[in-house]
């Protein structure tokens, strides 16, 4: 196996350097991915138009394409309980399944399968009118039933994804043919986009035979679904082809076929569509790739902000970190543009020291990101930090504020990001050495079984979130809140009585003005306190061939890769 | 005939018995969590309830030694298991990537084998002379080049620039190919792959059987050939060739062995549907399942290639026959 061990450690640094370079410019490795802010008309800064570009939809008549996707690594057989990842497997699984909502444009949840959604007053009770007249793809009907079976069945067969988004719900009765009511435990203000947008309607008629999701050998006749696509062929590791349900109750899709080519990394994918053997990638194409890709006819890049972001982790529980002057220090220490512009060429987003995201309906405008490095030796200064022995480096507790930050191997732009930063720091005495690792390692340190109450074994760390995290603006309390049980992905051990309070506060308020209102004090708290620093959202950029398909949808939260895509542009929500 | 005596098969029992262990050793004592992959996603927002469930489910918490003899029972009855990743039997992964590994393997390996045995015994021929001089310099030129450079310089040339071979994959993408036609599509996507597997594993061969021919090419026996005017290509391939090709053979037999590991590197960049890409992955991800069948093929696979080594050997060289 020596040898074997050998190529393969040859193949991870080298390709970490080449291929990770054109990695996903999506900074989201820990859970599931995409998500596009709120930037409805998505294309506003593809660059290219070929003049001579036939729209596809200005001829009725045209036959209507097939189009070749790329994705990276294999997705199972793509029904709910066999898709691998949250991106893109989330949303090729809802390509073929429906949800009760759908996200439109803008990342709203519109009704979809659903004519109405209508909740009670007291926040407990959804009631759903579904859509007449929809049909599962072999020719049954989808009725109140299957919601409510759906509903049971993610509960009692438990699924990592579906049955979380479920937590709370209490059971779902069927009040008429196509009306059900789903009931909840206690409001949760963002049920619509956290379940009734996210969990995919199973047929009933299929499912309830299957007793054992999690072993039971799924074969492609398992996807019975009603979305505008239905899978008819997959090859493990090779491809998947998917053809378009011409009955699909919004309108018939705007593709008359969708094979799903697999491969192996980004490089890879990349090469075949610069060699036409693809038509569009479904990851996001990094930095240092887009203009060159940009600048090859017919290729063309849709761009648009997401939700995934770059983070700088510190242990908050040990000395220095847990004092919030150093991080507010070290936070204006950081020229975040020039992370932006150095490292990510301009495709990001400055990082919001209040962590939501300018686009975002919830960010607080008063919340202001700064760089001012005098401000932060004075900060430093001031609290006693002081570089006795005159090397340059500060001192606390009789220690040399020297750190190290754990950064991942396979991610090139985090590592140029952590070396950036690293220089930065030197500006205010605080001596940091960028440790790369394997992905999996640098994890395991910072957020060893995945469980913070397991504590943590790292002194800083360059991170990223996945874009649920920061789509759904409320999961803040889970980053925040010093008691596992609400701050499930509090990494940095941080705790703050104040923070507690708002972020304990915001699981529960169900008053919107009142939710807002908590969100901006929780915003202008965490410029403060720092429970971590956001450095940046990496922008979403797309690849595809206008000359085989370019109706592509950016849809926030989702990016290209959503059912809405596929459809007629009446079709969509 | 060689014989297998009672040693050798205890020697082969023990090699395979130290392969299981570390097989099951190794991924577990690499850094990180297989956990993300077997909850899917969104891992950190499990309860703990629901990470414990998860964690019980796949054999996780119980302590190593009885996930040591588990695995062992799960070996002998033929349960490979089920992925973490995908929730599929590694049987049937295997099964459905074996196939493909195997075509690159023998390709590459004939290829080479072809081209290392004659450029070897040409060279060793024209000792000294332009011939052998360029055949070298070339030789340890071509095994300097790392295969995955090889590779992506391949894909960026002839696939993406010049379009004369597809970039990636096994065959046209959800094809229905059928018959020729899918042979042909199936040869032509092979056609980069092996040739970047054969450049890298030309080299050894060559080197091996050029050495070798050295050696024999100063044996008594040649002298006498050529004494009693026997004429060149048939003292050059009847007697040197014949007799210099046993330790190529073992050389072979070996690459054989190691061929599996090595189409890693070569499957990933030409994102061929092969075990080294379903390594690949699982290495990626802690699917111990999925590592440890696999390194149980490559394993069985070393072995075989020894064990054909030794049953081969004394076919071609009478010397080692033993009564």
């Amino acid at each position: 196996m020596n040898k074997y061990s050998v190529r393969l450690l040859a193949l991870i640094t080298v390709l970490a350097v080449l291929a990770a370079a054109c990695g996903p410019a999506a900074d989201d490795p820990e859970t599931s991915p995409t998500t596009q802010a709120g930037q409805g008309e998505g294309d506003g800064e593809s660059t290219t138009t070929s003049p001579d570009d036939a729209d596809p939809e200005e001829e009725p008549d045209a036959p209507k394409p097939t189009v070749r996707a790329a994705i990276v690594g294999d997705e199972g057989t793509l029904n709910p309980y066999t898709y691998v990842t949250g991106f893109p497997g989330w949303n090729l699984l809802t390509m073929q399944y429906d949800t009760i909502m759908q996200l439109d444009a803008d990342g709203v949840p519109q009704p979809w399968l659903a004519e109405s959604v209508e909740v009670s007053d007291d926040g407990l009770q959804y009631q759903i009118t579904l859509h007449p007249d929809v049909q599962w793809n072999d020719g049954e009907s989808l009725t109140a039933e299957d919601v409510a079976f759906t509903v049971e069945y993610f509960l009692e067969n438990p699924h990592s994804r579906f049955t979380r988004d479920l937590t709370g719900v209490t059971g779902a009765e069927v009040t008429g043919d196509l009306t059900v009511n789903i009931n909840l435990e206690s409001p949760s203000p963002s049920f619509p986009l956290s379940a009734l947008a996210d969990v995919p309607i199973i047929p009933q008629h299929v499912w309830s035979t299957v007793t054992n999701p999690e072993e039971f050998q799924f074969e492609e006749v398992t996807n019975v679904a009603s979305g505008p696509l239905k899978l008819v062929e997959y090859r493990p590791d090779q491809s998947y082809r998917f053809e378009a349900n011409s009955n699909y109750f919004r309108g018939e899709p705007a593709v008359s076929e969708v094979i799903l080519v697999q491969f192996a990394d980004d490089t890879g994918a990349l090469a075949a569509i610069r060699a036409g053997e693809v038509d569009v990638v479904f990851r996001p194409v990094s930095p240092e790739q887009i203009e060159l890709l940009d600048a090859q006819d017919p290729i063309e890049i849709d761009q648009g902000p997401e939700f995934g972001s770059q983070i700088l982790l510190y242990d908050a529980t040990k000395p220095p970190f847990d004092d919030p002057v150093v991080r507010q220090a070290m936070s204006l220490a950081i020229d975040r543009q020039d992370l932006v512009d150095t490292v990510f060429l301009g495709a990001a987003t400055v990082g919001s020291v209040g962590w939501i995201h300018p686009v975002q309906a919830a960010f607080n405008p008063q919340v202001e990101t700064v760089t001012d490095v005098d401000a932060a030796n004075t900060l430093l200064d001031e609290a006693g930090y002081a570089d006795t022995d005159g090397d340059g480096i500060r001192e606390f507790d009789g220690q040399p504020m020297s750190f190290e930050i754990l950064a991942p191997s396979d991610n090139s732009l985090r590592i140029r990001s952590s070396e950036l930063i690293s220089e930065m720091l030197t500006d205010i005495g605080i001596q940091t050495e960028v440790a790369t690792v394997e992905r999996t390692t640098l994890v395991e340190a910072v957020w060893p079984g995945f469980d913070v109450s397991q504590g943590r074994n790292y002194e800083m760390s360059i991170f990223g979130w996945s874009s649920p995290v920061l789509a759904d603006v409320s999961r803040i309390s889970s980053l925040v809140h010093s008691d596992p049980a609400i701050g499930a992905i509090n990494v940095t051990g941080f705790s703050d009585p104040e923070m507690d309070e708002m972020a304990a506060q915001l699981t529960v308020e169900t008053d919107e003005q009142a939710r807002a209102q908590l969100l901006l004090d929780m915003q202008t708290l965490f410029a403060e306190r720092l429970p971590f620093i956001p450095l940046l959202y990496p922008d979403g950029a797309y690849a595809f061939d206008s000359s085989v398909y370019d109706e592509w949808v950016f849809v926030a939260g989702q990016g290209i890769v959503s059912k809405l895509s596929l459809l007629p542009a009446a079709a969509r929500p | 005939m060689g014989r297998l005596d009672l040693r050798r098969i205890f020697q082969y029992g023990l090699v395979l018995f130290v392969a299981v262990t570390l097989n099951f050793l190794l991924p577990r004592f690499m850094p990180g969590n297989p956990l993300e992959l077997i909850a899917g996603v969104d891992v950190g927002l499990l309860t703990p309830e629901q990470r414990a469930q998860v964690v019980a489910e796949a054999g996780l918490d119980l302590p190593l030694w009885r996930q040591y003899f588990q695995y062992w029972g799960d070996l002998i009855t033929g349960d490979f298991g089920f992925s973490y990743r995908s929730s599929r039997p590694i049987v049937d992964m295997i099964a459905e990537r074996l196939p493909w590994t195997l075509l690159l393997t023998f390709a590459s390996l004939a290829l080479s084998a072809v081209i290392g045995v004659i450029a070897g015994a040409v060279s060793a021929w024209r000792r000294g002379r332009k011939l052998d001089l360029s055949f070298l310099s070339s030789m340890i030129a071509l095994e300097s080049l790392p295969s995955f450079w090889l590779g992506m310089l391949f894909v960026s040339i002839l696939a993406v620039s010049m379009g004369i071979f597809p970039s990636f994959g096994a065959e046209t993408p959800a094809s229905s190919l059928t018959g020729w036609d899918r042979f042909q599509d199936i040869a032509i996507h092979a056609v980069l792959p092996v040739a970047t597997l054969s450049i890298v594993s030309v080299p050894g061969i060559y080197m091996t059987m050029r050495y070798s021919m050295l050696e024999v090419l100063g044996e008594d026996f040649i002298r006498t050939a050529r004494a009693k005017g026997a004429a060149e290509s048939r003292v050059l391939f009847g007697h040197v060739a014949r007799n210099a090709f046993a330790p190529v053979l073992t050389v072979l037999a070996l690459r054989l062995g190691y061929a599996f590991g090595g189409t890693v590197v070569i499957e990933t960049v030409f994102s061929y549907p092969g075990l080294g890409r379903l390594v690949f992955e699982a290495v990626g991800g802690r699917d111990y399942p999925v590592m440890q069948g696999a390194f149980l093929v490559f394993t069985i696979a070393v072995l075989i290639a020894n064990l054909l080594a030794d049953l081969l050997y004394p076919l071609v060289d009478p010397r080692t026959r033993t009564s």
